[in-house]
């Protein structure tokens, strides 16, 4: 939906009391639409990924109805986290409790279906019905052999963010540094934080990790299988990809097992070649480092070649850029390598570290979009005209109303852009995006004005 | 305990499992359904200047919009006034007020349909009473229609909240019906439809029959709009003035059964001419309806009519042998699958297992005398209230030919081996489905081009060489 609170002095203190969060990540008003998603998205959004393990959502259909398999995380194993589990609490379980129905649920789930662990995820109603779900499972734990970790996430406790935060608690509690045997720290190993394997995309990075002689012990938690997880604490590295909302995960794993943490991002030739010599560099291996800088200029040169004739076609193309997180600043430089040059830019659900980095990258002469709303987004693009936008896929359908070139590059995406391949997918898949014949169709008037028939 | 190292993948593909699984009684796996404050939204949307307002936790409005956005690939409009964990404990009042305010600031609709998501309803929200405050705090204008409905998902389905939210509608905008004032309008209801072609072949349809009619609602503009340049907040739907004489109707024809009970009572109630039939897929369905539109009329069904019929029936003697005999599975809303159900059975096919998430007492019995009319109904069993998990093990423990439904069956069909042809609410993973009528005449021959057409496919794929030929 699209708003203009600028407009409407609606902004006062309320909206910025959200803790912790910046203005670009300010609670959304009543009324104002509906663009954010809740709490409980924001935990699945992080722990769905992880593939062998049973996620159960303790909720009415709506939470589970909506959302079973809705995002494009990807596994090269198990399938069973696709599976759309749910209580589907009714009528009856709003007036008697919904414990027995859920702890019935954790037994069928446990006994058939062979999970490494289920997540039990809370939901507004299991939350103000008062059911507790902490005390279910652990005594459904009790009787199984496997962990049954409940997710606290109900819808109302805010945006996203706290969702995400959320989920990063659960795991640093119940999931990392549970395995049996060695605690001990594997020699150039990382963690990928926040890397969600959506279409794939941990898949184009693992293969340039492994020819630097990187181990990649986890995604935390893309095409992530349990056991994994709960080695996590060994690795050398963590290396934090994408939301932000996972640095409490990082810092506190920073502080209890000693893994320093650092930002990186996938996205792009310049940015991929940054974030594997600044791991080899953190890794603290002068070795890795010295091959890493061989490894990255013959990958950049190699992809550069082959995108060539990508960036022939789409360079000086005029774009407007508006994401969340780290590819904010991420597919600044992205574009930057394709020769498209950013007229505006703005974000949702990333920090001000992001945005100031995003500000920093851009041409001083880019526009800020200040009103991030879907009103404001039409509005940048009916004063811009930019040949091509790239953002998340709630505003696709409102970009294809403008006429204008869109390219998804959030969850909704069916292709990978991360790494070096993922570069070339990127701008293979631009390309064809801005250079459809249909745009063309599209700004032909119909019919035709007199003068042009002539 | 049970041994747990036998439930593999094999293992589920048992009839040991599939019993095991019939058994499941609390937890749900793959559900076929959404909830209520989906198909209030759905609703909402087909009318006139509407901005459908979720009272409720913001994340609901979120799901609703993507879900349906992905079917549609269009934007969808809607708004929440984003109740956090402080209006849980003191109320939704607050935001309820705020949100009108902001929302009619923002967005300037001529009608608001609010609807509740479960956390208004589990903490008691008297959505009436806080729309009479906002009103009277002048949040927004007292002569601002606003319509409400009551929509908690821990009951019934999206169909539930569609007919909550379309009574909510006729209540908040028709004037009352007055004797005298009765206009000479047939309302159409199409009920929970998420093909805009359908809603578009019954208005061409009554065209053709020269009725007056408005069609309550109408969507079709909205999750189908043109691409014009820009973009329209508030492209279609029922315009306001016929929904203010909605009242005052000749009468209401309800084109589903089980998407508008409440509303239907309601209107009989007050003494509108009322008459529900089944969705009109198949020519049995279809011709109910032009029998009825023409006694409306007094006149005689239009040659256009007929013909159209004749292409319909032309085309099914044409494909009768591919789809004779065939077993089919289904699932879907109850009143997708009687159409469909009625459609298999003029053809000849075997429905075997139908498969109803949010089914009823009444469609159960609904769709046991369907099935018992045709010698072709009598393999078929109702799993009433099962999810597509059961679904699963009916397609691997007694195998058909083909899967009806709408996308969610693609894991069961790709398990079991067998095409799924796309019918129903989401299709997420093709394209245009909803931009061709299942409904009417052309809705047979559209049917029958898909089921047939995919079998085909299926033969020219896995047939060897000696039998690949040009003719099938």
């Amino acid at each position: 939906m699209f708003t203009n609170l600028t407009k409407l002095d609606l902004l006062d203190k309320k909206c910025m009391s959200d803790a912790g969060s910046p203005k670009l990540c300010m609670k959304a008003l009543p009324g104002e639409g509906a663009e954010r998603s809740c709490a409980y998205d924001g935990a699945r959004v992080v722990l769905m990924p992880i593939t062998d393990v049973a996620h159960l959502v303790h909720g009415p259909i709506a939470c589970a109805g909506n959302s079973w398999d809705n995002r494009g995380a990807r596994s090269s194993g198990s399938q069973l986290f696709r599976r759309g589990l749910t209580t589907d609490i009714m009528e009856n379980d709003v007036v008697y409790g919904g414990e027995t129905k859920l702890k019935e649920s954790i037994l069928e789930i446990a006994l058939r279906h062979t999970p490494k662990a289920i997540f039990v995820y809370a939901t507004c109603v299991s939350s103000v019905i008062g059911d507790d779900v902490n005390k279910v499972c652990e005594e459904a734990e009790k009787e199984l052999t496997i962990p049954v970790i409940p997710v606290n996430c109900p819808g109302f406790l805010g945006d996203k963010n706290i969702g995400n935060r959320i989920a990063g608690e659960v795991l640093f509690d119940r999931v990392i540094g549970t395995a049996e045997g060695s605690d001990e720290k594997i020699p150039l190993s990382i963690n990928l934080i926040g890397e969600y394997n959506i279409a794939g995309d941990i898949w184009g990075v693992i293969p340039d990790l492994q020819n630097l002689g990187i181990t990649l012990l986890t995604a935390i938690t893309g095409d992530a299988k349990f056991e994994d997880l709960r080695s996590a604490h060994r690795a050398s590295l963590n290396v934090l990809i994408c939301s932000k909302s996972l640095t409490n995960l990082v810092r506190k794993m920073e502080i209890k097992y000693g893994i320093p943490f650092m930002e990186g991002s996938f996205y792009g030739i310049h940015d991929t070649s940054e974030t594997l010599i600044n791991i080899a560099k953190a890794l603290k291996d002068p070795d890795l480092l010295e091959r890493t800088l061989v490894y990255v200029q013959k990958r950049e040169d190699e992809t550069r070649k082959t995108i060539a004739g990508y960036k022939a076609l789409l360079e000086n193309k005029q774009a407007i850029l508006f994401t969340g997180g780290v590819k904010t600043w991420s597919m600044v430089s992205t574009l930057a390598e394709l020769g498209i040059n950013i007229l505006a830019g703005g974000t949702q659900n990333s920090t001000p570290e992001d945005f100031q980095r995003m500000k920093e990258l851009m041409d001083p002469s880019a526009q800020i979009i200040e009103d991030t709303s879907s009103a404001g987004f039409l509005k940048i693009i009916a004063e811009k005209k930019p040949d091509l936008i790239v953002a998340g896929g709630k505003t696709k359908y409102l970009a294809h109303k403008t006429r204008t070139p869109f390219l998804d590059i959030n969850h909704g995406r069916k292709l990978p852009y991360a790494g070096y391949q993922g570069m070339i997918q990127f701008a293979e898949t631009l390309t064809r995006t801005v250079l459809s014949p249909v745009w063309g169709l599209l700004k032909q008037d119909f019919p035709p004005k007199e003068d042009e028939q002539a | 305990m049970e041994n747990c190292t036998k439930a593999t993948t094999a293992w589920l593909n048992t009839v040991e499992y599939k019993e095991l699984n019939f058994a499941r009684e609390k937890l749900v796996i793959n559900p076929a359904k959404a909830c209520q404050p989906l198909g209030a939204l759905l609703c909402a949307l087909g009318v006139e200047g509407c901005l459908p307002f979720t009272h409720g936790s913001q994340g609901c409005t979120a799901y609703f919009r993507s879900t349906l956005s992905r079917h549609f690939r269009e934007p969808v409009a809607s708004v929440s006034d984003s109740m956090t964990e402080d209006s849980a404990v003191f109320g939704g009042q607050t935001n309820l007020i705020d949100g009108l305010k902001n929302a009619h600031a923002l967005y300037k609709p001529k009608v608001i349909a609010v609807y509740t998501s479960c956390m208004a309803e589990v903490i008691g929200d008297d959505i009436k009473a806080y729309l009479g405050n906002a009103k009277q705090a002048d949040a927004i204008p007292k002569d601002l229609p606003v319509a409400l409905a009551n929509t908690p998902s821990f009951k019934g389905s999206h169909i539930t909240g569609y007919d909550s939210m379309l009574k909510g509608l006729i209540e908040c905008l028709a004037t009352p019906r007055q004797a005298d004032k009765i206009n000479d309008r047939m309302y159409v209801v199409p009920g929970f439809d998420t093909y805009t072609a359908n809603l578009r072949e019954y208005k061409r349809i009554l065209k053709l029959m020269k009725v007056p009619f408005t069609l309550l609602p109408d969507n079709s503009d909205v999750f189908d709009a043109p691409n014009l340049g820009t973009y329209q907040l508030y492209p279609g739907g029922t315009p306001l003035t016929e929904m203010n004489d909605a009242l005052n109707a000749a009468k209401f024809l309800f084109l589903q059964t089980f998407s508008s009970p409440t509303t239907s009572k309601y209107l009989s109630g007050l003494d509108v001419p009322v008459e529900t039939l089944a969705m009109p897929i198949g020519i049995a369905g279809m011709d109910k309806f032009i029998e009825s539109v023409a006694k409306f009329t007094g006149a005689d069904v239009p040659e256009e009519i007929t013909f159209e019929r004749g292409l319909a029936i032309d085309a099914m003697t044409d494909s009768h042998p591919y789809i004779h005999g065939k077993k089919f599975a289904l699932f879907g809303d109850p009143d997708l699958l009687i159409g469909l159900v009625t459609f298999l059975l003029e053809m000849g096919g075997l429905p075997v297992h139908i498969v109803c998430t949010n089914s009823t007492p009444t469609f159960k019995k609904a769709m046991a005398s369907l099935l018992a009319s045709s010698p072709y109904g009598q393999e078929a069993t109702l799993y009433a209230n099962k999810d597509l998990w059961h679904l699963r093990s009916l397609l691997v423990t007694e195998p058909v030919d083909m899967l009806l439904g709408d996308s969610h069956g693609k894991w069961a069909a790709r398990d079991a081996n067998i095409p799924l042809v796309r019918i129903g609410f989401p299709i997420t993973d093709r394209v245009n489905l909803h931009r061709s009528p299942i409904i009417g005449y052309t809705g047979v021959i559209n049917l029958i081009t898909m089921i047939t057409n995919t079998f085909l496919d299926e033969v020219d794929r896995n047939s060897t060489e000696a039998h690949f030929e040009m003719m099938r």
